[in-house]
């Protein structure tokens, strides 16, 4: 590959990052309003959720609710979707009940696998894993590529790298997997072996947005290499008062659950943050970030 | 120059050797593993009888597979768990004596070893470290031959770059890591398929 082409790469990811961060940091929460508009990609992310605990099921309360305001179509989970085995009563008490009204609506899920999951739960159908612990659908103009970080082996890797390499270029690109990348968080840190691996493929084929659980908080880091990095880790498990603050953090909370929604029209990614009471958390815009070279 | 040509005679037949696994081709440098070129030979003769073992043991898990109905995604966790618990039932039935050792044999234990424990030393050692320790902690967990994986006690992430070097494996196997212990899974049945205790620092 030649110098200068790596260096211009090297030179728009910085640019891209410069006006993605000044576009974030322009718009107040109060401001922030979901578009809604035709044709937009409309979900809501949640992670760690799977206690059948209280906080769950009021987290799972608010998810419903905000149903009303901000229909969201499908709902991503990021891991550590059943906590403590994995026998009929904790599906029921851990998924089915906590978000029944949106079984019932028809609002599909889609799971990755974290590390309190058993494998096998890639076979249960209303997780829409087909079978498989990695696996793409697209949404719109939205191309979701789902990865199981508790097993990055080659096999994986060569086809995520098969899988973007034949994606639309012009398509939004989302990756999600369980072990965040970049974390501020005490407990666990950051996934540095399987960033390793896998942020080349992220950065050659212009993933736009990361989601990963596993950190029991919320954080927005700044982007990194031009990829936005969220984790969502709070939305029934929480490790209160665990974030470390970094100088990658743009936005963190730790004391209470959260969930997110967001909306991709066009070529912006609006999403909030909002914890179980309903308070705002964290807003945005994102636009997306030029198509890479591949 | 002469030694420069010996190496790349060595390396060359460790991937003649280990090209011999079929898809179990552990990528191997002596920049990666810090390893000699005649140890590395070695290893990748321990690889390639354990990728034999291996072989086998799909054979038989193969076998016992195609006697229970076929499992399709479903929406009871109960059909679920109960394939998971027939499939096991019949594997450890037909490898009733089934020991530590088996398919990680002892040669192919001394190639894991010589693999993990350079690869901890080498540069990439500290985020294998982190990794491996990144997970929730595990409890004093006992987990024996042909028997399954506790339900509800988390994984731990394997190192993804210690996973390019060592032998590939097909899809109703994976490693796992317990502690210490490195471990040969059979991931539709739960079933602890081999152990080589304590080889993780």
């Amino acid at each position: 590959m030649p110098a200068n082409y790596i260096h211009r790469r090297k030179f728009l990811t910085l640019i891209c990052a410069i006006i993605s961060v000044a576009a974030l940091s322009s718009l107040s929460a109060q401001d922030f309003k979901f578009p809604l508009a035709q044709d937009s990609v409309r979900f809501a992310v949640i992670g760690d959720m799977g206690t059948g605990d209280a906080p769950q099921y009021q987290t799972a309360q608010k998810l419903i609710d905000s149903r009303v305001a901000f229909p969201y179509d499908f709902v991503i989970m990021l891991g550590d979707n059943i906590y403590g085995g994995s026998k009929s009563k904790d599906f029921e008490q851990k998924f089915q009940v906590p978000y029944k009204p949106l079984l019932d609506a028809g609002v599909p899920f889609y799971a990755c696998l974290g590390n309190h999951d058993n494998p096998n739960e890639r076979l249960y159908k209303p997780f829409n894993m087909n079978g498989e612990s990695y696996y793409t659908y697209k949404k719109g103009n939205v191309r979701f590529f789902v990865l199981d970080s508790n097993y990055m082996d080659p096999k994986q890797l060569a086809w995520l790298d098969s899988q973007l390499k034949s994606s639309t270029p012009s398509d939004w690109k989302i990756c999600y997997f369980h072990h965040p990348l970049y974390s501020s968080g005490r407990f666990h840190g950051p996934a540095t072996d399987v960033r390793q691996v896998l942020e080349p493929l992220l950065i050659k084929y212009g993933v736009n947005v990361v989601f990963s659980g596993h950190e029991h908080v919320y954080e927005r880091v700044h982007p990194q290499h031009g990829i936005y990095y969220f984790t969502e880790g709070s939305s029934g498990e929480l490790r209160p008062n665990n974030l470390n603050k970094t100088a990658i953090t743009d936005k963190g909370f730790d004391t209470d659950r959260t969930f997110m929604l967001v909306e991709i029209a066009g070529a912006n990614m609006y999403f909030q943050t909002l914890s179980r009471v309903g308070a705002v958390i964290d807003s945005g815009i994102i636009p997306k970030q030029p198509a890479a070279a591949q | 120059m002469k030694k420069k040509l010996h190496r790349a005679t060595i390396l060359f037949l460790v991937a003649v050797v280990a090209s011999g696994c079929g898809r179990s081709t552990p990528t191997l440098s002596p920049a990666q593993t810090g390893v000699s070129p005649e140890q590395q030979s070695a290893d990748a003769a321990g690889f390639k009888e354990f990728s034999n073992r291996v072989d086998n043991y799909v054979k038989l898990h193969k076998s016992q597979e195609v006697l229970l109905p076929a499992l399709k995604p479903t929406v009871s966790p109960e059909a679920i768990n109960a394939h998971q618990r027939a499939l096991s039932l019949k594997i450890r039935e037909a490898r009733p004596n089934a020991k530590l050792g088996d398919i990680f044999t002892p040669a192919a234990q001394k190639s894991f070893q010589d693999v993990i424990q350079s690869a901890m030393q080498g540069p990439r050692g500290a985020n294998m470290d982190a990794t491996l320790k990144q997970g929730a902690p595990l409890p004093q967990i006992n987990v024996a031959i042909n028997q399954p994986y506790p339900d509800g006690v988390p994984f731990t992430t394997v190192p993804p770059t210690l996973l390019q070097l060592v032998p590939k494996l097909p899809d109703e196997v994976v490693y796992r890591v317990v502690l210490h212990d490195l471990l040969l899974m059979d991931v539709k049945a739960n079933l602890v398929v081999d152990v080589i205790p304590g080889i993780i620092p």
